[in-house]
């Protein structure tokens, strides 16, 4: 089970609070963002990116720049999608195999960035099981595989807070496959998820899939 | 073609841990030629869209939102049914905010938002997010511990105060509307867009000040 990168309600100690940060700190996190953006990269699904993110090893995983592990990511993708190879990537030299993309100003990219406010909505054949004020319990066990449900959250009950329609399931998006179901907002009681520890009345809100549900 | 094998992907895991160099840099700069050798990129767009994220696309977007729902009563009922939408009036819809919800703080709510299987953030609004968003600390205890959280950040929430912590587990995105500041009557829309932080904006700053003239 390959659960490291699921770190709610896991302690870290003291949270540096660095307040006047600029966006990149470092050239290479610049690159890294916009070669996510702006490469052509193989065609995979967002939740397949996600789940070879969440397998980078337990101890990268967890000690390793946040900007560096997406570029290890975009790195396994690629060569798992068969764009790379790890001897181009360590020999420095590589064949051409298309025409370069067009140059794109500041201009251009503003607006590509704009285009790329994505609609995870899926149309639905079937009604949804639960209606806003229902109490749920969500499943416990965790299976092998990518998934968005958090273990802090695992076998608790909650009430549906709010009803989105179908939504690209990750579970199967992590396999390739483009599939819906449906999508709510639950509320959970935090003395639900943490005992008596939490303060009485407190709230976590989590965006949970159907099939999440007993 | 993507293989959706984990095992594979896993293997490639150990590999680049035991070939690539450790130094962030040197990873980033080998990917960077071997894809512009190939042409799937262009290092001069690249620089583009540094650019775009610097001096463009930054919490002032998130700030001058946030403002105009202080001063149209209208614009934040709209913001408050359909932040996507919303914020199309201003143009700043993009990169991860296809399902924005905005969040309101009030006088006994105080709302946090948070990502704790990644770092999820709405980034055409917001900008990249800041260094202990994505760091391990923060996602781990933001769910477990939200009041102690924020009295790191120097917030004492009151004990009448309820937390909200929005745990952003799909393609939702959270943005908090905090609330205006004291003695903020009579100033314009861009004088009150400057009292906004990107903190507040997450639900790691509560009470906003006019800065000083």
């Amino acid at each position: 089970m390959s659960d490291h990168h699921d770190l709610g309600g896991k302690d870290f100690g003291p949270i540096d609070v660095t307040h006047d940060d600029p966006a990149f700190h470092h050239e290479y996190e610049g690159i890294a963002w916009a070669i996510s953006r702006s490469a052509r990269a193989p065609a995979i699904t967002i939740d397949w990116w996600r789940h070879c993110r969440e397998m980078i090893g337990k101890e990268d995983y967890l000690s390793r720049p946040y900007f560096d592990s997406w570029i290890q990511t975009d790195i396994a993708t690629y060569i798992d999608g068969g764009a790379l190879t790890l001897e181009e990537l360590l020999s420095g030299a590589a064949q051409p195999v298309t025409d370069p993309p067009p140059k794109t100003d500041k201009d251009a990219v503003l607006k590509l960035n704009q285009q790329a406010n994505r609609d995870f909505s899926v149309a639905m054949n079937t009604p949804p099981k639960f209606k806003i004020g229902d109490m749920i319990t969500t499943k416990a066990p965790r299976g092998i595989g990518h998934t968005r449900l958090p273990n802090y959250a695992r076998g608790k009950p909650g009430v549906i807070h709010a009803y989105h329609g179908g939504h690209l399931y990750p579970d199967v998006g992590a396999l390739g496959k483009h599939q819906g179901e449906h999508l709510y907002t639950v509320c959970f009681d935090a003395s639900a998820l943490w005992g008596t520890e939490a303060r009485a009345g407190d709230k976590v809100y989590l965006d949970l899939w159907e099939p999440y549900f007993d | 073609m993507a293989s959706y094998d984990r095992d594979k992907v896993k293997d490639i895991h150990e590999h680049l841990h035991s070939h690539l160099p450790s130094e962030p840099a040197l990873r980033t700069k080998a990917l960077m030629s071997v894809l512009e050798q190939k042409g799937y990129l262009r290092a001069d767009n690249l620089d583009a869209w540094v650019a775009a994220y610097t001096e463009d696309i930054g919490p002032k977007r998130g700030a001058k939102v946030v403002a105009r729902a202080w001063v149209d009563a209208d614009f934040k009922a709209r913001l408050l049914a359909d932040a996507c939408e919303a914020i199309k009036e201003f143009g700043f819809e993009g990169t991860a905010t296809g399902h924005l919800k905005a969040v309101e703080n009030t006088s006994t709510i105080h709302n946090l938002v948070v990502c704790t299987l990644c770092s999820c953030y709405p980034f055409s609004i917001l900008g990249i997010a800041p260094p202990w968003y994505k760091a391990n600390a923060y996602r781990a205890r933001a769910v477990r511990d939200p009041r102690g959280v924020l009295e790191e950040f120097g917030v004492t929430l009151p004990d009448a105060v309820e937390t909200r912590v929005w745990d952003s587990t799909a393609e939702l995105r959270y943005i908090v509307i905090p609330k205006r500041p004291k003695d903020s009557e009579g100033l314009n829309e861009d004088q009150l867009a400057a009292c906004v932080t990107r903190n507040s904006m997450i639900g790691t700053d509560r009470d906003l000040k006019v800065p000083a003239p």
